[in-house]
């Protein structure tokens, strides 16, 4: 019966177009304005590390001595980082922080480039599972002694370039060279969850140098600076022997057993540090996050997204409210077919069922115009209000989840004038036609 | 075939009751082809809808092929209504958005015949009214006679045990009026119980029995046979053992 309900339904959108159009209308409206808000929602909430997010650990070092920060400091000092890179425990580790470097080939017709720079360790690339075209990253030995080595990104390797296998070309950055051993691919994880204090939804770096390069070169630092207390910080070095939060610090812990070790670890490395004078809060204490927790932690996905789902949510139901009214007038009209329908053996639950499965084939068109409107607003959004490229990409699920809100939330607004009409005493219409 | 005792059907609004049908007795036989008269307002039509298991009574017993009808659900009474009973209309009530093998198609859709058989069911149906021809066509395409032959191929299409017919010739001119009158005696003929409200005593006549509805209660009773008529006045206690 179910397709001879769907021809119904068809025929029915056929006879009466205006008012089926005013339906869908209202529920594309309200399905693109939900699945707009929802689409930005999931985007900023996906968790870009994948199955590799429970092993991935954002080191976190409780190290001010004063109430000037609430919790925990999502950043650590550059003397923590070169203490905490000594453990032997994570498979993998790497500190981090952005600088800015001007990026020149050795072309002297080269116009030089400003561009954002991650200075990191060699670790990073395996760390992050950050895919490689060509070459791979640093030895070990330069995150040890420095190097001037660089790996860069496939846009980069073609705007200097010209693409291809660049391994053992020239990059020079701020005027000295650095030798390409890596091209990776334009990796760009949405959220940008190892450094999120530097715009979560921002792209990622194009060129990366090593860490152990940064006392050498004097990188600055293009992130937050964050401090508790007033230091006369006057020199590079005295930045680097300063408590200042600047470097974001990131291991691999695959098992639970090297967490509960490495957990362990931090707790000694805090005990040893007030052995030398820092750490003076009673609370003080190191922790680790994985990815989840960590853009947890940050609020990467703010309460007012949530906030604007829920009040989208809210303008679908008076979307809906609308079509119901429209669904009510267009099959209360229809009372005198019913009638004949239930008199020549049509049951209530027929007549329900064959009005339920128009108020779906309504909501089913409306979820696909209203995807339309999404990706519209989307676009627009993009476009004339800045939104980050990676929000506003129509995620692939909304393909499913427009139309299954849309013919569930019709229905539901389609139950009560289904009821209505399926509950007509037939009679009172037979002779009346 | 059709028993009703002592049924009664009340109205009820803030400020009036009305006794639609008050103790109202009848016995149709299988076969029999009644005729039912009576003024605007008596009961005929509520008497009618009661029969076809459209309206619910509010008093007393109603048997229709051996079943009892009292406290039926909506399922069954629907099952019923389309397996046992066939409808033709004053106004014959076609769907309009539907061609005429759909519209004779809609009560085999609800009893469930599949595709093959619904296609014999239907041609079989307008054959007999005569309108084989003209399937695709929609109703407005049509006369108001042949609309009406198309609702009584409504009517057959599922080979109903009992037809009933509400002014079946009330809105047709007087030849179209006896064309119908006509199929409807064949159909009786073939098999099939006829229940006939209409104003028409010339038509009531050419009916087996005519019942007078007055007031909701039946207050005379009619008897042809042979094509002449044998009139008795009966009174209500009667009507039973008559039938």
């Amino acid at each position: 019966m179910f397709f001879y309900y769907l021809d119904l339904a068809w025929r029915s959108i056929k006879k009466t177009p205006f008012l089926s159009l005013l339906m869908i209308l209202a529920i594309s409206i309200g399905i693109g304005i939900t699945i707009t808000t929802l689409n930005i929602y999931k985007m900023a909430s996906i968790n870009p590390a994948g199955e590799r997010s429970s092993q991935l650990f954002a080191v976190q070092l409780m190290s001010h001595d004063n109430d000037t920060w609430e919790t925990i400091n999502e950043q650590i000092t550059y003397q923590d980082a070169i203490n905490l890179s000594q453990s032997d425990v994570p498979v993998k580790q790497a500190a981090m922080f952005r600088t800015g470097l001007a990026v020149q080939t050795e072309d002297v017709n080269f116009s030089p480039i400003l561009e954002s720079v991650r200075v990191t360790g060699g670790d990073f690339f395996a760390l992050f599972d950050v895919p490689f075209i060509y070459g791979r990253s640093w030895d070990k030995q330069v995150d040890e002694e420095g190097g001037y080595k660089v790996v860069i990104s496939e846009d980069m390797n073609k705007e200097v370039f010209g693409g291809g296998d660049s391994v053992g070309k020239t990059l020079l950055l701020n005027r000295k060279p650095y030798q390409v051993v890596g091209v990776i691919e334009n990796w760009n994880p949405s959220p940008k969850y190892y450094d999120v204090n530097n715009g979560a939804f921002n792209d990622s770096a194009r060129v990366y140098v090593p860490f152990s390069l940064a006392p050498i070169e004097e990188y600055e630092s293009w992130g937050n600076n964050q401090s508790w207390r007033h230091e006369d910080i006057r020199t590079y070095q005295d930045r680097l022997n300063s408590e200042m939060h600047w470097l974001q610090y990131w291991a691999e812990l695959d098992t639970s057993a090297k967490q509960q070790e490495y957990q362990e670890w931090l707790g000694r490395y805090v005990e040893q540090q007030q052995q030398v004078g820092r750490f003076k809060r009673p609370d003080a204490r190191g922790e680790i996050r994985d990815v989840a927790q960590w853009l947890n932690f940050n609020k990467v996905v703010s309460e007012d997204n949530k906030v604007l789902v829920g009040l989208s949510a809210l303008f679908l139901v008076v979307c809906l409210v609308n079509m119901l009214g429209l669904l009510l007038a267009k099959f209360l009209k229809r009372a005198p077919e019913v009638g004949v329908r239930r008199a020549i053996g049509a049951s209530r639950l027929q007549i329900f069922s064959q009005h339920l499965v128009e108020v779906g084939l309504i909501g089913f068109c409306g979820g696909a115009l209203g995807l339309f409107w999404a990706w519209m607003a989307l676009y627009f959004l993009s476009s004339k209000f800045d939104l980050e490229a990676s929000l506003a990409q129509l995620d692939q699920s909304m393909w499913l989840i427009a139309p299954v809100i849309a013919v569930s939330a019709a229905i539901v607004a389609g139950i009560y004038p289904a009821w209505r009409i399926c509950s007509t005493n037939p009679s009172v219409y037979l002779k009346s036609q | 075939m059709l028993s009703m005792n002592n049924i009664s059907k009340v109205f009820k609004t803030d400020l009036v009751e009305t006794h639609a049908l008050r103790d109202f007795n009848l016995e149709v036989n299988e076969g029999e082809f009644v005729a039912v008269t009576g003024p605007s307002g008596s009961g005929k039509t509520t008497f009618l809808n009661i029969a076809g298991l459209l309206e619910g009574f509010t008093h007393g017993d109603y048997f229709l092929d051996g079943v009892n009808i009292s406290n039926l659900s909506d399922n069954k009474s629907a099952a019923i209504r389309n397996e046992k009973i066939g409808f033709i209309f004053q106004g014959f009530n076609l769907i309009s958005d539907l061609n005429l093998a759909e519209n004779v198609e809609v009560p085999l859709r609800y009893r469930g015949f599949n595709a093959k058989e619904r296609k014999i069911r239907v041609e079989r149906a307008l054959e007999q009214v005569g309108l084989a021809s003209r399937m695709k066509h929609l109703p407005t395409q049509l006369s108001g006679g042949q609309q009406q032959r198309v609702a009584i191929a409504r009517a057959l299409a599922g080979e109903p045990r009992f037809l009933l017919a509400d002014e079946p010739t009330g809105n047709l001119d007087s030849l179209m009026a006896r064309q119908v009158m006509e199929l409807l005696e064949d159909i009786n003929k073939a098999g099939t119980t006829i229940i006939m409200v209409t104003h028409d005593a010339d038509l009531a006549r050419r009916a087996q029995r005519n019942i007078q509805i007055v007031d909701g209660q039946v207050c005379d009773f009619t008897m042809y046979q042979g094509g002449q008529s044998e009139q008795k006045p009966l009174t209500i206690a009667d009507a039973a053992s008559v039938a």
